[in-house]
C-alpha cells in the first residue's frame, strides 16, 4: 500500500489504495470481512445454516478456490454477486487461494 | 414500468420509447472505453451485466447495463464521458455500486453503460482541520481501516449498512446515527467532470492554491454542491467530507416503549431537545420489527401468509425484550457538557415512563458490542440480516416521506401506513429518524425475492403508500430507480416547476443527454416530448 505523508501547515496524509500489492489474506480483510468477519452479516447468516464456530469463512477447511470464485461472481442466498470492478479476477483468485488454503 | 424505453406511465409526459443506441454503436462505444481504462477494467460478459444489475428487485430484467468500465483517475473519466457524448451512448455512475435497495449498480435506463469508480481509492486527511478528501471508491470501511491503523482520532459517521462510499452515500443523501448523521450536509468542495468533459472544482476548489477547500462550503457566488447531489448534472471525482473530532466521551440511553401509542409521545420529548441542541446526534426511533428482524426469521414464528398478528408480535417481542418502539439517544462532547445534558434528558424521558431506560457510556479506548458501534461511527453490515427473515432471498425497498417533527402528524401518517401494510399483507418495519428540524420516517419492506405472489403485491404496495403520503404533503427524500419518476411527480409546485428547472439545466449541461437519464427523475430533452424543440 503506497503511502505519502506530508507535513506542512497541517498534517496531510494520502492513501494511494490500489489494492494491487495485497496478499490473499490482506484482500480478504479489505473486500470480504465487512460481512465475512465476526460481527458481519454473511458469518450471522451462514452461522444460521451451519455450526456457528465454522461460519467464519477463515475458519472453514471444506473451501476450494473453485467454489470460492463462484460464489463470490454469482452471489449464494442473500450474499449479492462481487463485481469484477469492485474485486478483479486476479484479486479473487488470491483471495479464493488463501480461503481454501491451497485447495484448487 | 418506469423506464421509458419499456413503457409509458399512465400521465406521464415521457415521450413515446427512446431509440436506444443500435449494437454497432454500443461495441463501438465499449470498444473505445477500454481503450481508455484497458481491456481488464471493462466487463461486458451476461455475467457481468448480471452483476451490475439491481440485487433487490421487483423485475430483475428492467435495468439490466450494456456493461460497466472502471476508471482509476478522473481524467479517465473525463475521457469516457467524451466517447459516450460522441456516440450519445447513455452512461450511469456508481461510486462503489453498493446502494442496496434504491437499485444497486444498476442504472434506470436498461442498455446504459455502468461507470463504475470503485477503483478510485484515494484518501487526503486533513488532520488539524478534521476533514478529508476523497474518491468515490472509499468505502465506509476503508476510511475507519484508514483512520484507526493511524491512531488518527477523528470519526466518520456510517449507514446502517455500511458496505458502500462514503462519497456515494453523502451524495443519495444517505444517514447515520452520530452528530454527523445527516452526511450531504458533511460535504464541503467537489471535483466534478461534466457532461461534456470539462471539469470544475466547487467553493474554494475554484481557487486553485486556497487551503480552505475542505473548510468554508460555499467559496463565492453560487454554491454548487447540493447541485451535484442527486442529480444528473455531472460526475463527482472527488469531494471533502467533514470528520468528527474524536468526543471525550458518549453516553445516553437505549429507551424502549411498550405502546404503539407512544410514538407520539416519544417525539413529542426528543424535538424540542433536537432543536434546541441537547441532543446533538441523529435518533432514529425504530419498531419492534427493525431490531427483530435481523435476530430471527418468520418461520420460527408462523406459517401464515399476511401481516404478523398480535400474538406473534407480542411473543417476538417478549423473546428479545423489545418496547413496541425502541431508541438509543447519545450525547458526545466533554463530560462535564455531557453530564449536564445527560441530567436534561435523563428527566424528559423519564416523565414519559419507558418501558425500559438503559443508560450507556463509553470512553475511547474502552471495548464495546459490535451493535453499539453505529453510534460511534463504526462501520457495520449486521443489520442487512434482515434479508434473511423470509429464510431465502431477500431485500428491501424503502418508503421515506418526509415528515415534521410533531408527535401527533407522526402517529396519524404511523396508522395509515400500519394499515396500509396490513392491507397488503407485509410485515411492518419502520423507523423515524430526526434531523434538525424534519423528521424522516423509513419505512422498509422487506421483499420475499423466492415467492412470485409476494412480489407482485410490492409495486401496487408502494405506489399506494407514495400517493396516501402525496395527499398530506410528505414526499420522499430517497427512491429506488423505480419509484424515481413517481417520487419526482410529487414535488408539482407552479406544473412542476421544479422539474422543469432541474430539466432546462440537465439540457444545458448535457445536450447530448448521456448522464444517467432518468436520475431523480430528470430526463433529457430526446427522453421527453416537451423537452424537445
Amino acid at each position: 500500500m503506497k503511502r505519502v505523508v506530508l507535513v506542512g501547515v497541517t498534517s496531510l496524509v494520502t492513501l494511494g489504495a490500489q489494492a494491487a500489492d495485497l496478499d490473499g489474506k490482506q484482500l480478504f480483510h479489505q473486500k470480504c470481512e465487512m460481512c465475512h468477519g465476526a460481527a458481519g452479516m454473511g458469518t450471522g447468516l451462514l452461522a444460521r445454516r451451519m455450526k456457528p464456530e465454522v461460519a467464519l469463512l477463515e475458519k472453514r477447511d471444506d473451501l476450494s478456490a473453485a467454489y470460492v470464485e463462484r460464489a463470490a461472481r454469482i452471489g449464494i442466498l442473500n450474499m449479492p454477486p462481487i463485481t469484477r470492478g469492485d474485486v478483479s479476477d486476479a484479486q479473487l483468485a488470491s483471495i479464493a487461494q488463501y480461503l481454501s488454503r491451497g485447495k484448487p | 414500468m418506469m423506464n421509458p424505453r419499456n413503457n409509458i406511465e399512465k400521465g406521464n409526459p415521457l415521450d413515446a420509447p427512446h431509440a436506444p443506441p443500435s449494437a454497432a454503436t454500443l461495441d463501438k462505444t465499449l470498444k473505445a472505453m477500454a481503450g481508455v481504462v484497458g481491456a481488464a477494467a471493462t466487463f461486458a460478459s451476461e455475467e457481468d451485466r448480471d452483476d451490475y444489475s439491481d440485487r433487490f428487485p421487483i423485475d430483475p430484467h428492467r435495468h439490466r447495463p450494456f456493461a460497466a468500465v472502471a476508471p482509476t483517475s478522473a481524467e479517465q473519466v473525463q475521457a469516457l464521458v467524451k466517447i459516450a457524448a460522441a456516440q450519445r451512448v447513455p452512461i450511469w455512475t456508481v461510486s462503489r455500486g453498493k446502494n442496496l435497495g434504491y437499485g444497486t449498480a444498476a442504472p434506470v435506463v436498461a442498455g446504459s453503460i455502468v461507470l463504475d469508480l470503485s477503483r478510485m481509492q484515494k484518501i487526503t486527511v486533513d488532520v488539524e482541520n478534521a476533514t478529508v478528501l476523497l474518491e468515490p471508491g472509499v468505502g465506509f470501511y476503508d476510511l475507519y481501516d484508514y483512520l484507526q491503523t493511524r491512531n488518527i482520532p477523528l470519526w466518520l459517521s456510517v449507514p446502517g449498512n455500511s458496505w458502500g462510499s462514503v462519497i456515494g452515500n453523502a451524495l443519495d443523501r444517505g444517514l447515520g446515527y452520530t452528530p454527523y448523521g445527516e452526511h450531504t450536509r458533511n460535504i464541503c468542495g467537489m471535483e466534478v467532470v461534466l457532461p461534456d468533459g470539462d471539469m470544475v472544482r466547487t467553493g474554494m476548489g475554484a481557487m486553485p492554491n486556497a487551503p480552505s477547500w475542505q473548510l468554508h462550503k460555499y467559496g463565492y457566488g453560487p454554491a454548487w454542491d447540493q447541485l451535484f447531489v442527486q442529480s444528473n448534472f455531472g460526475i463527482v471525482t472527488k469531494a471533502g467530507m467533514w470528520l468528527m473530532p474524536q468526543p471525550q466521551i458518549v453516553r445516553g440511553f437505549d429507551v424502549e416503549m411498550d405502546r404503539m401509542e407512544d410514538l407520539g409521545p416519544l417525539i413529542d420529548v426528543i424535538g424540542p431537545l433536537r432543536r434546541e441542541g441537547v441532543l446533538q446526534q441523529s435518533p432514529t426511533i425504530g419498531n419492534w420489527f427493525r431490531a427483530a428482524n435481523i435476530l430471527t426469521t418468520r418461520k420460527q414464528w408462523t406459517d401464515k401468509p399476511g401481516s404478523l398478528s398480535d400474538e406473534v408480535i407480542a411473543a417476538i417481542r417478549k423473546q428479545f425484550g423489545l418496547g413496541w418502539w425502541g431508541v438509543s439517544l447519545r450525547i458526545y462532547g466533554r463530560e462535564t457538557v455531557v453530564q449536564a445534558n445527560m441530567d436534561i434528558l435523563g428527566k424528559a424521558l423519564n416523565a414519559i415512563k419507558p418501558l425500559s431506560m438503559k443508560p450507556f457510556s463509553w470512553r475511547p479506548g474502552e471495548p464495546f458490542s459490535p451493535t453499539q458501534g453505529g453510534w460511534m461511527g463504526v462501520p457495520m453490515t449486521f443489520p442487512l440480516q434482515s434479508a434473511n427473515w423470509f429464510g431465502g432471498r431477500g431485500g428491501h425497498i424503502g418508503f421515506s416521506p418526509v415528515l415534521t417533527q410533531s408527535g401527533r402528524l407522526a402517529m396519524e401518517q404511523f396508522n395509515r401506513t400500519y394499515a396500509r401494510y396490513k392491507e397488503f399483507g407485509m410485515d411492518y418495519q419502520a423507523s423515524f429518524a430526526f434531523g434538525e428540524r424534519h423528521m424522516l420516517n423509513v419505512n422498509a419492506i422487506l421483499l420475499n425475492l423466492d415467492d412470485p405472489d409476494f412480489m407482485k403485491r410490492v409495486d401496487p404496495f408502494l405506489r399506494t403508500l407514495i400517493a396516501d403520503a402525496r395527499q398530506h404533503g410528505y414526499g420522499e427524500y430517497r427512491a429506488h430507480i423505480d419509484y424515481m419518476d413517481t417520487v419526482a411527480d410529487c414535488y408539482d409546485y407552479n406544473n412542476h416547476a421544479l422539474r422543469r428547472l432541474n430539466e432546462r439545466v440537465k439540457n444545458a449541461l448535457d445536450p447530448a443527454g448521456i448522464l444517467a437519464p432518468g436520475k431523480s427523475g430528470i430526463w433529457p430533452a430526446a427522453y421527453r416530448k416537451e423537452g424537445k424543440a
